[in-house]
């Protein structure tokens, strides 16, 4: 079983990082893993993006056309990602900085206020983080816990103080879908 | 981030070279940074400054390559690394070093020529590092990883066998390798150290001088220069041509690829096998030398070979070779870019099983192909 995410968003809202989180997790759970990034001339403000594929056996192929999930920080992520999620695959937008629009109807939809949340904790800076923990409460194959470690590992000794803030990002956006901001 | 236990980390294949060139021992890195492999240099300019080992970012590739000649002729291990464009500016040197017998380890993680070409991953410096770039009759060694954790290991290898032969040895990685991260571990350098002290150049205290020059005026020397040299690689040939093979045991059709596309062919193996059809695969680990034999004996058994290369058609022209037109060779490419996806594969394998010919597929249009009769 093979499943991969696309993660995008400005440069700068973290997008590589939390690809990196989710890589981790998944290895850290005993999975299979690969990430790759667009590379490259890009820019702050300009528009990144990562793709992560997990599977129980060998990765197939790293970089792929199409996606299962597709986590998107700002607007010209959906219009560019979405596009490319499977039939029956799953988008999942940041409702700060991306409307509410459906425009296929043979994908999932799930929109949570990422940006809103991250800020509600003091900093849009976790706003990576939030949409993980929104992932998580969508996709099963994603473990809450994992991720935890994922972000420990992640920041390690260096940056443990900001270990706190994390969880508590990761913890509000795995709620976000049950509570409102 | 990494270390000598064997843990696994999550590591980009750029760091993972970089840092098990720290633990193969390399004493001094040159280099200049070129996308998409400057994450190595990077990371060295840190690491080796802490361990008091030498990182110089060098003027120019054509600086790079001769400081590390340099270094090495001293009996250190040293390298640099770069990528296509790049590496072209250090051909001359390679050719030098060769003749020179010194044992350079040099990275090229490869990116889309001819020309500057731009930074997306490619395949097409094959020729150029198994056929060389430079002038006279050389060869190098190159090892072309698959993996993130075979980044680690073969350069690993790269050290040792440079040393060992006294022979320039190439890494061949490709920019997606460089570039991805997957999970690998690194583990102690599993090689002996190889003794130098009968050549290097240390000083000529206490015996006679050395010299290390590639000239030659006498034309008898010259001569066996070069059968010893040639003589030299044939015991590499010998014993140390490395390949992997899947299923190719009742296939009757072998799908061969280089470096991180194996990942790909394999996966297309998968898929076609989960449909019945009978389909192996085969994978060069070392390109130079080149599993010619263990080719040749698929050929034997009179299996088909499909060859898939982010590139026009460059280890075909070895495939082809090795199995002296027995059976059908088809070739599927894409020059540069996306990768081939396992989808397209399938498409092309399950064509060809059925008409033997070749394709070259745009991106994004698996259905809208472009066939030409190829047969070996």
């Amino acid at each position: 079983m093979e499943t991969n995410f696309i993660l995008a968003g400005f440069g700068g809202q973290g997008i590589l990082l939390a690809g990196t989180v989710l890589a981790n997790a998944f290895m850290l759970e005993g999975k299979n893993v690969t990430w790759y990034p667009c590379y490259g001339a890009e820019m702050r403000g300009g528009t990144v993006n990562c793709e992560v594929v997990v599977s129980d056996t060998e990765v197939s192929s790293v970089h792929k056309q199409d996606t299962d999930y597709a986590l998107v920080l700002n607007q010209q992520s959906f219009d560019r990602f979405v596009q490319r999620v499977k039939k029956g695959g799953t988008i999942i937008a940041n409702s700060t900085l991306v409307a509410e629009s459906k425009p296929r109807n043979d994908i999932n939809y799930v929109f949570a206020p990422m940006g809103d949340i991250a800020n509600s904790l003091g900093t849009s800076k976790v706003t990576n983080v939030v949409s993980l923990g929104v992932l998580s409460s969508v996709c099963n194959i994603v473990s809450k816990e994992y991720l935890a470690k994922g972000v420990e590992k992640v920041l390690g000794e260096k940056k443990k103080d900001l270990l706190p803030l994390n969880e508590k990002a990761l913890a509000n956006g795995f709620d976000a879908l049950l509570t409102k901001v | 981030m990494a270390d000598k236990s064997n843990e696994k980390v999550l590591i980009k294949g750029n760091y993972a070279i970089a840092q098990a060139a720290i633990n193969a021992g390399c004493q001094c890195y040159f280099g200049y940074p070129i996308t998409p492999q400057t994450e190595i240099g990077e990371y060295l300019s840190g690491k080796m400054q802490e361990l008091g080992r030498a990182y110089v970012c060098a003027e120019s590739e054509l600086g790079a390559i001769n400081m590390v000649m340099g270094a090495v002729s001293t009996g250190v291990k040293a390298m640099t690394s770069s990528s296509s464009c790049a590496v072209s500016l250090m051909q001359e040197a390679l050719s030098y070093a060769s003749s020179d017998e010194l044992p350079v380890v040099l990275v090229n993680v490869m990116r889309t020529g001819p020309g500057l070409g731009y930074i997306y991953p490619a395949q097409g410096d094959y020729n150029q590092a198994v056929y060389g770039g430079g002038n006279g009759d050389y060869k190098l060694i190159v090892l072309a990883p698959s993996t993130v954790q075979e980044c680690v290991d073969l350069t690993y290898r790269a050290f040792y066998l440079a040393q060992k032969y006294r022979n320039p040895t190439m890494i061949l990685a490709d920019g997606l390798l460089g570039q991805m991260m997957e999970p690998a571990s690194f583990g102690e350098y599993p090689y002996p150290e190889v003794d130098v002290s009968s050549w290097a150049l240390t000083g000529a205290k206490g015996r006679d001088a050395r010299k290390i020059y590639s000239v030659a005026t006498d034309e008898k020397k010259q001569i066996q220069h070069i059968y010893d040299l040639h003589k030299k690689f044939e015991v590499i040939a010998e014993n140390e041509t490395t390949y992997e093979e899947f299923n190719t045991e009742d296939a009757d059709i072998v799908l061969v690829a280089f470096g991180s596309m194996t990942r790909n062919i394999k996966a297309a193996m998968n898929v076609l096998r989960a449909k019945g059809k009978k389909v192996g695969c085969f994978r060069p680990v070392t390109l130079s030398p080149f599993p010619y034999k263990a080719l040749k004996s698929l050929a034997d058994k009179g299996k088909d070979l499909v060859v898939v290369e982010m590139n026009m058609g460059q280890m075909l022209k070895d495939v082809k070779y090795a199995v002296e037109g027995k059976v059908n060779v088809s070739f599927v490419s894409r020059p540069c870019g996306e990768w081939l996806s396992v989808e397209e594969i399938v498409d092309a394998v399950e064509d060809i099983m059925v008409s033997n010919t070749s394709k070259s597929i745009q991106p994004g249009s698996v259905k809208e192909v472009s066939y030409a009769a190829a047969r070996a």
